[in-house]
C-alpha cells in the first residue's frame, strides 16, 4: 500500500506539472492586463490590453490559415492580442463552445467566420450581453447578432465578377453559350446570392447564354470530383462551368484534367485560393479564377474588432482609416440584401478582389 | 469515512479541486460560479452518454455509436417537428425512443448474435450517421445547413434556468442520480457487475446475462437520445453531424473515471468526476489562452497517465495478494 501512495504522489506531481506548463504559456499577458479600460483610443498602453479572438470555420484549411496570417501581422503592427481559436472539425458545437469560452475568459472582441447562418445566434447574444464586440468575416451570421460584417464583396460585385471572368475567355460572349453552375449547396446563403445576381446580370448583358444546370458538391472533395466528371459527361456541348466554391472549383478543374480537356475545350472559372489552383493554371486546364485577398480580410476583421473594443462606435456611413489597407466605409446591411437595418449594424466591403492568371498567380501565397 | 470512498475517486476529486484552483490563479474569472455552471452545456452530452457507456463497459462491452445516435436523434427531432409538424414535445420523446431502438439493435446483435461489441457498434456508428444523412436528404433540406426554426420553449431546454441553476447542470445530476441508483442500489446493478466479472459464472448463477447486456446498450442509446435533444436545443438547429466529435471524449471520460476497459470494475461516480475534469480542463485551458486545437494534447496526457496508473495499480494488487495470501493460508 505504501508503494501505491508513492505512485499517487508522483502522478499527482506530473498532473501539477502539466497544469503549470499550461500556465506558463500566458503568464506574460496576464501580467500586462491592468485596470485601464479601453476607452482611451490614443495610446499603445490601451492597445496591448485588448484581446480579439479570431475564429475560423476550421483550422488546417489554407484559406483560414492565410486569414490568420493577416490577422496576426495586423495585431503585431498595432500591438494588440489576437488569439486564433478553432478546431479541425468545423462544427457548430465547436464554434459555440469557442465563443462561450472567449466570453468567459474576458476577451474584448471576437471576429468569426460562421459555419452556420443561425446556429450561433444564442451564443453570440450571450457574447453581446457580456459586452463583447462581435465582428464577422468571410461568412456572416444574422445581422442582429454582429456589429460589422467584413464582406469579400456584395452579390453585385462578385456575381458580375464571375460572369465577366467567364465572358472574357469566350471568342464571342454574345453568341449562344451553354453555362453550368457548380457550387456547394442549394441553401448556402453567400454563394447563392452571388449566383442569383449573376443570373440577372447575364439576362441583361448576355441574353443568349443558356443556364443548363446547377450542381452541388456539399463542400465534399470526393463528391465534387464525381459531380465535376458527370457534368462533363452529361453536357457534351457545354461551353463554361462557373464554380464559386473553394471545393467545387479545384474538383471541376481536376475532373477536366482527368478527361483530358483544356481551357480551349471547356471554360472553367470561379472562386478558390491561388495555391489550390496554381497547378491547373500552369498546365493550361484553366485560364483564370478569382478571389479576394483573405490575408487582408483577416487583418481588416481583427482591426475593426480592435477598433470597436477600444470603445469606438461604428455607425452606418462612418469611415475608418485602416493601416496598410486604407480607408473603408461602413455600408448599410441592404448591400448584402438583408432586411435588418440598424444604426450599429453594417457591412464593410473589402476594397479589392483579384483575378488570378498565369501572370500573377505566383505573386500570392494563400 | 474517507476510507469508504474508492481511492481512484478520491484522486479524481483531488485533481478536480487542484484544477479549479490552478485555473483560478491563471484567470480569476474561471472562479466565477456562473461561468462554471454555464460551461456544463458544453460537455453535458459527453457526460450523460458516458454514464451509461460506463454500464456497457462494466459488462465487458464497448459502445462507440453514441455520437452517431446524437446526430440521428437531432435529425429525427428536426424532421418530426419542423418538416412533418408534430408537437415538439412528442417529437422529443419519439426521438429519444429512436435512440433507444438503435441501442436495442446494438445490444441484440452483441448479446444474442455473440458478435464483438466493437464491430457491431462501429457498424452502428456508420449506419446511424448514414441514416441521419439520408433522412435529411429526404426531407429536402441540405445536409450542409441543417433544420432550424425551433420554438423558443425548445431552446429553453438548454438555455433555461431553474432557481438560478442552468438546466444542463440539473440534467447532469438527474442522469447521474438515475445511473447511480441503478448501478448501486438495485439488483440490476449488481447483475451488471457480475456479468462483467465473469459472464459464464453469472449465467450459471441464474442471471440472464444476455438480457442484462442488451439492456445496457438500450440505456446507452436512450442517453445518447437525451444528449441529442440537449445538443439540438443548445445549438438551435438539427444537423446530422452533431455529436460526430464525441466518440473519443466519451471513452476518455469513462476510462479516466476508473472503469476497467476489460469490464467488471468501475462506477459512475468516477465517470461523473472525470467528465467534469475534462470539461473544466478544456474551458480552463482556453481561458488560460491555449488554442482549442491543442487541448486534445492535455486530455491525452491525462488519459494515458491515468490508464497507466490503473494498470499498475491492478498489477500491484494482484502481486500484493500473491505475497500475502500464502501466508494467510499457512497461518
Amino acid at each position: 500500500m505504501r508503494k501505491k501512495s508513492n505512485i499517487l504522489k508522483t502522478l499527482f506531481g506530473i498532473v501539477l506539472l502539466v497544469f503549470l506548463l499550461a500556465a506558463c504559456n500566458t503568464n506574460d499577458d496576464g501580467a500586462t492586463k491592468d485596470t485601464s479600460d479601453g476607452s482611451d483610443s490614443s495610446g499603445n498602453e490601451a492597445a496591448s490590453d485588448i484581446e480579439v479572438v479570431f475564429i475560423p470555420k476550421m483550422t488546417g484549411n489554407a484559406f483560414f490559415e492565410s486569414g490568420n496570417n493577416g490577422a496576426q501581422a495586423m495585431a503585431e503592427e498595432i500591438g494588440f492580442e489576437v488569439k486564433y481559436d478553432g478546431t479541425p472539425e468545423g462544427t457548430v458545437a465547436n464554434q459555440v463552445q469557442i465563443i462561450n469560452s472567449a466570453v468567459s475568459s474576458g476577451a474584448d472582441a471576437i471576429a468569426i467566420s460562421s459555419v452556420t447562418s443561425d446556429g450561433l445566434n444564442q451564443a453570440l447574444q450571450n457574447a453581446l450581453d457580456a459586452g463583447v464586440k462581435v465582428v464577422t468575416w468571410d461568412s456572416d451570421v444574422d445581422p442582429e447578432y454582429r456589429t460589422v460584417y467584413i464582406n469579400q464583396g456584395t452579390p453585385e460585385i462578385l456575381g458580375a465578377m464571375l460572369v465577366d471572368m467567364a465572358a472574357e475567355q469566350m471568342d464571342d460572349p454574345n453568341a449562344e453559350q451553354q453555362v453550368a453552375w457548380f457550387y456547394s449547396s442549394p441553401t448556402v446563403p453567400d454563394q447563392n446570392s452571388w449566383v442569383d445576381y449573376a443570373e440577372t446580370y447575364i439576362a441583361e448583358k448576355y441574353p443568349n447564354w443558356e443556364m443548363v444546370t446547377k450542381q452541388f458538391g456539399e463542400g465534399d472533395e470526393q463528391l465534387s470530383l464525381q459531380i465535376g466528371e458527370s457534368i462533363i459527361d452529361s453536357y457534351p456541348d457545354l461551353d463554361a462551368v462557373i464554380a464559386p466554391d473553394s471545393t467545387a472549383l479545384p474538383a471541376m478543374a481536376q475532373a477536366a484534367e482527368n478527361k483530358g480537356l483544356t481551357a480551349e475545350d471547356l471554360i472553367i472559372t470561379g472562386f478558390a485560393s491561388p495555391n489550390s489552383m496554381r497547378q491547373f493554371i500552369e498546365n493550361g486546364t484553366i485560364l483564370n479564377h478569382g478571389l479576394w485577398d483573405v490575408t487582408d480580410q483577416g487583418a481588416l476583421a481583427v482591426y475593426i474588432a480592435y477598433y470597436l473594443a477600444q470603445g469606438n462606435e461604428l455607425k452606418v456611413g462612418d469611415t475608418v482609416d485602416v493601416p496598410n489597407i486604407g480607408e473603408v466605409t461602413v455600408e448599410p446591411n441592404s448591400v448584402q440584401g438583408y432586411d435588418y437595418e440598424a444604426e450599429d449594424s453594417g457591412i464593410i466591403v473589402l476594397p479589392e478582389r483579384i483575378v488570378f492568371t498565369k501572370d500573377n498567380t505566383n505573386d500570392f501565397d494563400f | 469515512m474517507l476510507g469508504k470512498i474508492p481511492k481512484w475517486n478520491l484522486m479524481l476529486g483531488f485533481i478536480l479541486i487542484t484544477e479549479i484552483i490552478i485555473f483560478g490563479l491563471i484567470n480569476p474569472r474561471f472562479l466565477n460560479i456562473t461561468i462554471l455552471l454555464n460551461s456544463f452545456n458544453d460537455f453535458i452530452g459527453i457526460a450523460i452518454i458516458a454514464f451509461f457507456v460506463t454500464f456497457v463497459v462494466i459488462t465487458g462491452g464497448i459502445d462507440i455509436s453514441g455520437g452517431a445516435i446524437i446526430g440521428l436523434t437531432s435529425v429525427v427531432i428536426g424532421i418530426l417537428s419542423q418538416v412533418i409538424g408534430i408537437n415538439i414535445w412528442i417529437s422529443i420523446i419519439l426521438a429519444i425512443l429512436v435512440g433507444g431502438l438503435c441501442g436495442l439493435l446494438n445490444g441484440m446483435l452483441i448479446a444474442y448474435g455473440r458478435v464483438q461489441a466493437m464491430v457491431i457498434t462501429l457498424g452502428g456508428m456508420l449506419l446511424y450517421s448514414g441514416v441521419a444523412i439520408v433522412f435529411v436528404g429526404l426531407s429536402g433540406v441540405s445536409t450542409y445547413e441543417g433544420i432550424s426554426g425551433f420554438p423558443q420553449q425548445f431552446s429553453n431546454i438548454a438555455y433555461g434556468k431553474l432557481l438560478g441553476i442552468p438546466h444542463s447542470v440539473l440534467l447532469f445530476f438527474i442522469m447521474f442520480a438515475i445511473a447511480y441508483v441503478l448501478l448501486y442500489w438495485t439488483r440490476y446493478g449488481r447483475y451488471i457487475y457480475l456479468t462483467g466479472i465473469n459472464q459464464r459464472a453469472a449465467e450459471y448463477a441464474g442471471i440472464n446475462t444476455k438480457k442484462i447486456i442488451t439492456s445496457t446498450y438500450v440505456l446507452s442509446g436512450l442517453s445518447a437520445g437525451v444528449a441529442g435533444v440537449m445538443l439540438t436545443s443548445y445549438l438551435g438547429s438539427s444537423r446530422a453531424d452533431f455529436g460526430a466529435e464525441y466518440l473519443m471524449p466519451i471513452l476518455t471520460v469513462v476510462v479516466l473515471g476508473g472503469t476497467l476497459i476489460t469490464g467488471g470494475k468501475g462506477g459512475v461516480v468516477g465517470t461523473a468526476l472525470a467528465s467534469i475534469i475534462v470539461g473544466f480542463l478544456q474551458i480552463g485551458l482556453q481561458m488560460g489562452g491555449v488554442s482549442t486545437q491543442y487541448i486534445g494534447l492535455s486530455t491525452g496526457l491525462l488519459l494515458i497517465i491515468s490508464a497507466a496508473f490503473l494498470g499498475i495499480s491492478a498489477d500491484f494488487k494482484s502481486s500484493i495478494k500473491r505475497i500475502i495470501s500464502p501466508q494467510k493460508n499457512s497461518a
